[in-house]
């Protein structure tokens, strides 16, 4: 602790204070906990379901010793605590357990579907956030201007437009009416896939983009009013040098966690998008599974985002830290 | 305007938009509300010219033409009186969640905010950890799984679009709960249920309007998003996000059977999205961590 207080600034920033490791150890296991709690209601989601999974699995002209057969086999019979422990337990040994319906493990359908949809998330997710970014510096910079109007009244559109309303439209629109790109399926690879991915990307960034924008135009305003900013004028610094150190630099912390909650948002909008353009992509596996009542199928799927969710979370609650230093301070003990 | 720098100042969002207006409206918002009570006229009288489940096979597909003013489905159905028996549902849900959205949120910011301590942290906890839950996500997969209704998906997405709205009332609360007349009405020995009802409540009434409206906005994406996928409504019922999914496959027989619906959600989204922005430009913004 002393060390901290007789160091120069500069070494205190990369300093890993024993606050922090305490944050980070106490945020890594609220998302185990998180996730705990998530796997005993993916748990339940089996007997929660109508009729049940053996109504799933079995035809409906199964007699009752065949569905007998069923319940054994899954251990449906048992009590709930122990069906869960070996649900559990299983987990734990990466056995994600069988489709109902494709009688795979689940985990084959989950990676095929992941490798349409990644690449639309993060493309979507990169477009919302730089576009955003920029146009949202822009229109701060320019109050009132009629780029900044019409830039704020675009975004209220965005932001409440359904994805499925904006796809179908730009479909129609760039797909069928102008006829210049492919409105259905992900395409053979190479060109094609990305040629079949333009449309789907711009549907679904168009409520994270409007999200972003609105939020660096709110955030940069303020910035623009403070102090610090007359104040660098003032020593006649250029600016890029006041757009990089401090509309940036303050603006960054928010950014990152506005970032994070918009690429979770954005796996809830995938599952629309997908269905627009028919693209077999998680959420097109997910409300698959869904009308089938694949249970297993389900449970893996809500898995693997809570899992996801967990992480983006973690990693853009982390990454804050790596930013801002005053944030480590705070953390640090020794004030 | 402009200070020393050259820098403009003065001129954020709310001083722009006052330059065409309808009475002391700006024309967005006075627009927003005639659309909002057409269709509110719609959902309420809905018996039309034609009978919104009607299946005519014979005029299946059609263009809008005097007779259907904005053509036929596939099963020969009338738009337009589809798109006015469907503003019933497509209202009804989102109000539900809205109000109560809003009348929950202000109960729990006005606990949490009032009275601080160990309410509040609790509070502040739980809006924490279900911040970070996309309230979509976890509608499709619990209406998907139990196979719920209506009124289960109204609840879902209500429970999860709750902690935005905590989060800003809470800190408009905040900002009010330890204002001078708060402490002389407490000074005075007032009871604290009146001091929250007489002082508070009337304080933050516009957030909580203003919250109403963002949530219906919310409500109608999410509830629309939802009867797209095939839930939440039950089959066959008149309803926007249904239409959409329904009609897209022939969509080169009348374009209208899509389109008109889809405009219709996004109409009604914008709408209500713009008169809670009014709302909560005009009484400053306690919104501003949004």
């Amino acid at each position: 602790m002393s060390a901290a207080t007789v160091a120069p600034a500069r070494d205190r920033r990369t300093s890993w204070a024993p606050g922090l490791v305490r944050y980070v150890v106490g945020r890594l296991l609220a998302a185990l906990l998180v996730l705990v709690a998530v796997s005993v209601l993916v748990f339940l989601f089996v007997h929660i379901a109508p009729g049940g999974p053996e109504d799933a699995i079995a035809a409906p002209t199964a007699t009752e010793a065949q569905r007998d057969q069923i319940r054994d086999d899954l251990g449906l019979d048992r009590p709930l605590v122990q069906q869960y422990l070996s649900y559990a337990g299983s987990l734990a040994q990466l056995d994600f357990g069988h489709s109902y319906q494709r009688r795979t493990s689940t985990i084959d359908p989950i990676v095929d579907a992941a490798a349409i949809t990644l690449p639309l998330l993060f493309c979507a997710w990169a477009l919302a956030m730089v576009l955003g970014i920029v146009l949202g510096v822009v229109t701060a910079s320019r109050p009132g201007s009629a780029l900044d109007r019409f830039v704020l009244g675009s975004t209220t559109i965005g932001a409440s437009a359904p994805a499925f309303a904006v796809g179908t439209l730009l479909a129609w629109l760039f797909g069928i009416q102008l006829g210049w790109l492919p409105v259905l399926g992900a395409g053979d690879g190479g060109l094609d896939r990305v040629k079949h991915l333009v449309l789907p990307v711009l549907t679904a960034s168009v409520i994270a983009l409007a999200s972003c924008t609105r939020f660096t135009r709110v955030r940069v305003g303020e910035i623009l009013e403070e102090d610090q900013l007359t104040f660098a004028q003032a020593r006649g610094l250029g600016r890029r040098w006041i757009l990089r150190n401090i509309i940036l630099r303050n603006a960054g912390v928010q950014l990152v966690t506005l970032s994070g909650g918009l690429l979770i948002n954005l796996i809830a909008g995938l599952v629309i998008v997908e269905q627009v353009f028919n693209l077999r992509g998680i959420g097109s596996l997910m409300v698959e599974s869904i009308n089938d009542q694949d249970i297993p199928m389900v449970q893996s799927i809500t898995l693997f985002v809570a899992v996801f969710v967990v992480l983006v979370n973690l990693a853009a609650d982390l990454f804050c830290f790596a930013l801002d230093p005053r944030l480590r301070a705070g953390l640090g003990g020794d004030r | 305007m402009s200070d020393i720098l050259g820098r403009r100042r003065g001129r954020t969002a709310a001083t722009t938009s006052r330059r065409l207006r309808v009475g002391s409206l700006p024309i967005s918002t006075a627009l927003a509300i005639a659309v909002l009570a057409l269709m509110a006229l719609c959902a309420v009288f809905d018996g039309l010219a034609h009978e919104p489940g009607r299946i005519n096979a014979l005029e299946s597909l059609q263009g809008p033409s005097g007779d259907h003013y904005l053509g036929t489905d596939q099963l020969g159905r009338d738009i337009f009186a589809r798109i006015i028996a469907g503003a019933r549902t497509s209202l009804l849900g989102p109000t539900l969640l809205a109000l109560g959205v809003a009348v929950i949120g202000a109960v729990v910011a006005m606990l949490a905010g009032y009275f601080g301590g160990r309410i509040d942290a609790v509070v502040s906890r739980v809006v924490d950890v279900l911040y970070s839950i996309p309230a979509l996500m976890v509608a499709i997969i619990l209406v998907g799984v139990t196979g719920g209704g209506f009124a289960m998906t109204v609840v879902i997405l209500t429970v999860f679009n709750l902690p935005l709205a905590v989060r800003n009332l809470r800190a408009a609360v905040m900002e009010r709960a330890h204002l001078p007349y708060m402490e002389a009405a407490r000074t005075l020995g007032m009871p604290t249920w009146r001091i929250l009802l007489t002082h508070l409540l009337p304080v933050i009434a516009p957030f909580v309007m203003a919250t109403f409206f963002l949530q219906f906005t919310y409500g109608v994406v999410e509830l629309s998003s939802l009867s797209f996928l095939g839930l939440g409504v039950p089959p066959g019922a008149p309803d926007w996000g249904r239409m959409v999914a329904d009609n897209r496959a022939s969509m080169f027989g009348n374009a209208w059977a899509t389109a008109a619906p889809a405009i219709a959600i996004v109409a009604l989204a914008v709408s209500t999205n713009l008169i809670g922005e009014w709302i909560n430009d005009r009484y400053e913004k306690a919104g501003k961590a949004r």
